[in-house]
This record gives structure tokens, sequence and C-alpha cells, in this order.
């Protein structure tokens, strides 16, 4: 009798789970939409003919001599008169501000490491006095457990136009016991509400991170590319709905891939790059993922020919078409930095602007450039913040007048010309 | 507001689970069972303990320090150790430890980055995989261990009206100390039956 009271039982959360799994939200493809992408085209065509009588990165800056387009503007987030800051990221408010988030302590690790933020004025070229997000002792009472070090806050604007922060947070270990959390505020970053945990491991939900910013779906859900670091490193990417993860598929696997960055290429495919982790004796450049069902399924594809030494890059596509990528181009260290940029069409990157350069000094006096993180208020100009020697935070300013200029001296290749210049572009 | 009800509902949970675990080691040091009343007593008192903020130098409950380590754990695990402290409760078939052994086995190197397939995805809403847990419990059913079902069944529940943070079935279900319980049971099992196996043999041998 009671194994029938049981199985009776079974059959009522059976016919919980089937509501539950019936209504879970189908796949939607990515809001890039069709209208970005013949805007792109567009550009692109009309770019393409001035592109013609360029042939030679040479005569790029003969051209720039002619018209010369607003030059970047340089500045640096606020200090907070801490000892190290790192993972700066940013987002576009919606007066035409900038918003940038990044974690400052005595070290990076340490328990006094907060989540601050600044807000960028584009009339003025000023930043605001920093403020703090959340601290460790906030983000404990938040989540109602204990948490012992705070990183990578990456902030993403919702579809209903709210903006939503997530952050890593770690209670054992080191960064590879990571978990994801996140924050909503209703007021473009000036509160938020009490923090929540993004579920994405089985492992005691140990071990994913965040570095990229979201990409936005057409059902107005977000898809966040994350990365798992502890025995596996490999890429994953979240659909989120609100704060919860309702799931999530894999986008390379092994040990030698990390933080991706995610380009939409149009409403089905995307491409992702990612933060090489190889061991010794294998490429040390960039791996490629690519998923031509919106994100459902990601396949490896050969790599980007452009080294990289074990550092995150970051990417952003402008309206244009344009692929933007920031990242240390060499093999090891982290000391030069520079900007890429892509034709959507020929695929080839091309260095267009080299923001740090220490080669030429020792080893020792050599600084480190490193987690650069790009943003576009009006998908034309670039802001771009970087970790300055763990010491500051730089942030770069790329008018869009410039960036179209580049954009159009792009050399015209023959595949055959390609593997010479990704040379040149080292 | 429904956030902070569910967080303090999970810092309940992990104060009962804590208790019972200490109730456990307790019997274990002293090699006997208590008295039901006595574990309710420790129990009231453990789990005070574990849910409620001490102060000092301590920035919250000890349940919270213990859920930043180990997280939420399965309802699976949840009710088998809190069903432990009933009276006449029996201990898990050894068929559902090896089950769940195997599963784990199986589970856990996919799902942490061997190859391109993640059986944790299958978690968020795939038909095959949700009927296959219930084929499980079903199982349990026929081989005559009714509180297996009921587990998986309150397991299934608690996933679809979402009672912790996790949106995956899998969660509910299976958590590492779960599987290392279920490991070790096994081991534990056979090597308590080789162990009798040569005593026999050593009583028959032929002289």
């Amino acid at each position: 009798m009671s194994r029938v009271i049981a199985l009776c039982f079974l059959l009522l959360a059976a016919v919980v789970g089937f509501i539950h799994i019936d209504s879970r939200p189908v796949w939607a493809p990515f809001s890039s939409g069709e209208v970005e992408l013949t805007e792109a085209e567009d550009a692109s065509q009309e770019i393409g003919s001035s592109a013609k009588l360029l042939n030679t990165v040479a005569s790029k800056a003969k051209g720039s001599i002619q018209t010369a387009p607003p030059s970047p503007r340089a500045d640096w987030l606020p200090d907070t008169g801490a000892l190290s800051v790192h993972a700066a990221s940013l987002i576009a408010l919606r007066d035409g501000g900038v918003r940038a988030f990044w974690f400052a302590g005595t070290r990076e690790g340490a328990p006094d490491v907060v989540i601050n933020t600044a807000v960028f004025d584009t009339k003025s070229n000023h930043w605001s006095t920093p403020a703090v997000v959340i601290d460790r002792v906030g983000a404990e009472k938040g989540l109602s457990r204990y948490i012992a070090k705070l990183g990578n806050p990456v902030p993403s604007r919702m579809a209903d136009g709210r903006m939503q922060l997530f952050f890593v947070t770690v209670s054992i270990g080191g960064w590879a016991g990571s978990s994801i959390s996140t924050m909503i505020s209703e007021d473009e970053g000036l509160s938020w509400s009490r923090p929540q945990r993004l579920i994405t491991s089985p492992l005691i939900n140990l071990s994913t991170l965040v570095k990229s910013p979201a990409v936005l779906f057409a059902d107005g859900r977000l898809g966040l590319p994350s990365y798992h670091e502890w025995i596996g490193r490999f890429g994953e990417f979240l659909r989120l709905d609100g704060v919860r993860v309702i799931d999530k598929r894999r986008m390379s696997s092994g040990r030698g891939a990390i933080q991706p960055v995610v380009f939409v290429n149009s409403a089905q495919d995307a491409t992702a790059y990612f933060r090489q982790t190889r061991g010794a004796g294998l490429p040390k450049q960039i791996p490629v993922s690519q998923a031509q069902n919106a994100g459902q399924t990601w396949q490896a594809a050969t790599d980007l020919n452009i080294p990289n030494p074990n550092s995150a890059l970051a990417g952003l596509t402008l309206r244009n078409g344009a692929h933007i990528l920031a990242l240390n181009n060499i093999e090891a260290g982290r000391h030069r930095l520079v900007l890429m940029m892509s034709n959507s069409q020929s695929g080839q990157w091309h260095v267009i602007e080299t923001l740090e350069n220490d080669e030429s000094a020792p080893d020792q006096e050599r600084k480190e450039f490193s987690y650069p993180y790009l943003m576009s208020v009006n998908g034309k100009d670039v802001h771009l913040v970087y970790t300055w020697d763990r010491k500051r935070i730089r942030h770069i300013y790329f008018p869009d007048n410039w960036l179209a200029r580049a954009y159009s001296q792009l050399p015209i290749q023959r595949d055959s010309e390609v593997g010479a210049d990704m040379k040149g572009a080292q | 507001m429904m956030n902070s009800f569910l967080q303090t509902i999970a810092l309940l949970e992990m104060a009962i689970t804590s208790a019972m675990i200490i109730i456990w080691g307790l019997q274990k040091i002293s090699q006997k069972e208590f008295p039901f009343a006595v574990k309710a007593v420790l129990l009231l008192a453990l789990a005070n303990l574990f849910f409620w903020p001490l102060g000092m130098s301590l920035e919250l409950p000890l349940a919270a320090y213990v859920r930043g380590v180990t997280g939420d754990l399965s309802i699976v695990s949840t009710l088998l150790l809190w069903s432990s402290l009933l009276p006449g409760n029996k201990s898990a078939p050894i068929s559902f430890k090896f089950g769940i052994a195997l599963i784990a086995l199986g589970f856990y190197p996919f799902a942490l980055g061997f190859g391109m397939i993640d059986p944790y995805a299958w978690g968020y809403g795939s038909i095959a995989f949700f009927i296959a847990v219930l084929i499980f419990a079903v199982i349990c059913g026929v081989a005559n261990w009714s509180k297996g079902v009921w587990i998986v069944g309150f397991a299934i529940i608690a996933w679809g009206v979402h009672w912790h943070e996790s949106m995956n079935l899998w969660d509910y279900l299976l958590d590492p100390f779960l599987a290392i319980w279920a490991i070790y049971g096994l081991c534990s099992a056979i090597l308590h039956k080789r162990k009798e196996k040569a005593r026999a043999g050593y009583l028959f041998r032929p002289g």
C-alpha cells in the first residue's frame, strides 16, 4: 500500500515536472537582427569603394595626414587610493554618459577588495567621484553565505532597460573556486538590488567566471559568455532569464580556452574568441568557436592567427560591421597592447593602433597592460579601459571619425598576403 | 522579498543539515544509537546554534559559512540525511548506492569539461532526462524502496516550484557529497562481502 501511495506521489511530481518543462521558453535567435546587418553591409560597401584606393598600411598613414580626424583621447579612471586595481568594464548610460566598474583593494583577491564605479561625462570629459558598488561583507549578507573575495564586474543592459551587473565571488580557494552573482539597478547604477547567485556548475557551483559582455536574444533574455576554470578550462554560454540561468551550452572543451568574447554576426551566427590557456608546446594563438543556431551548439574552428600570451581580449562590433579587438598580440608577457580591426567580409585583422608597448624596456621594467574591455555608446565610437600595471585603469576614447577612417583604410588583401600581414601585425 | 524568504529557508535547511551531521558524528563516536528524544533535542539545539547569528567576530550565522563552502545540497542528499533521524530508519539499499555511484562516475567528468557533451545542460529541461529520472524512481518503487520514490518525487517538485537557486534538475538530485557517500557505501559493502566470503572460506576449508 505504501508503495502505491509513493508511486501516486511520483505521478504528481511528474505532472509538476512536465508543467515546468513545458513552461520553459524556447531558445530565441540573437537580437542583432537583420536591420543591423543591412546597415553594416551598406556601410561596408561605401567604405569598400574608397578602400580600393588604399592597398598598404603605409598609404593609410598618408591618408590620415590629409584630413586629420580627431585623435583618440586618453585619461585615467579616478584613483581610489587602492594599491591594486583590475578588471574594469563599461556600460553606456541613457543620458549618453559611460559608467565604469572595476575592482580595487590592497591586492587582487584580498578581503578588502571592493567593486568600484564612476561615471564619465562625455560632454565635459570628466570622471565622477568613485563609489563602492559592493564589498565582501555586503556580498556575504546579500547572498547569505560566506564570501572570501570579489572580482570581475561585468555590466549589461536588460531588454527592459534596467542595468544588470554580474560579478565573481569566491568562498574557498583561488579564482578557480569562483561563482557568478548578479544585481539589478533601476536607476542607472546608483543603487542596486540584493545580489543573487547564478547556479552554473554541478560541483558545489564551483568555478564559473565572467569577463565579457552579455549578448541579447530576440526574446529579451541575455546570453552571458562565461568560463569554467577548475579541472577543465572551457567556455560556457549561459542563457539567463533575469537572475536565473535557464540553459547553458558548452563553447569549448578541455583545458585550453577561457574568457570567451562573442561576436554576433547575424540572428543565428556567432563567433567566439578565447584567451588561450594551453600547455607548453601548443600554439599560443586565439582559439575560436562558432555557432550557427544562436549559440545552442558551438564547434571549435581554426585558431585566429594572432598570438595570445594567455591573456584576456576584448571585442566589439561597430554599426558599420567593423569588428574591433583589444589584446596583447604577443606570445609571452602583457607588455604590449594593441587595437585591431577587421572588415566583417574579409575577416582579416589589422593593428590600427599600438596602445602600449614596453618591448624595448628591460624585462624587469616592463609593465602589464591587461584585461581590456571595449564598449560603444552609439555603435560608431569606442571606449576602451584596461589595467595599467595593476596600479591604475586607463581609459581611451576613439571617436567615430577616427574609427571610420581606420576602417576605410584597411588594406584589401588576397588570401596569400594574409599570413605575411599577420606577422607584420605582431 | 521572495528572494529574502528563499535565502532564509536555504539557511534553515543548511542549519538542520549541519546539526544532523554533528548528531550522526556523535553517534558514530559513541557507537550506540541515541533515543529519538535525545536526537530531537540535540537537533533543536544545534540547528538554532547554526541558524542564528552568534555575533562576536562572526559576520554571519554558522550555517552561512557552511553554505559558502558547500552550496545548497541536493534535495536527495538532504532528505536522506534528515530521514536518518526518524525511528526505524533503514539505510538505503546497496543497489541505490550502486546506481548513484555509476551515474556520478559517468556524469562528473563530462560535466567538468571532458568533451563537448555536457550532461549537466540536460537538467534545464530535457524531456528524455526527466523521463529517465522518473524511470529511476519507479525502479526504486519496484525494488520495494518506497522512500526512494518519495525522495525523488520531492526533488522533482522542489525543482518544479524553484525551491533552490538552481533551475537545473541535477542540482536537486545529485551533489558531490551524495556521490562520495554512494561510492564509499558501495566500496564498504564490497569489502564487507569479501571479508565475509574469506571468513566463510576459512571456516569451511577442507582440513
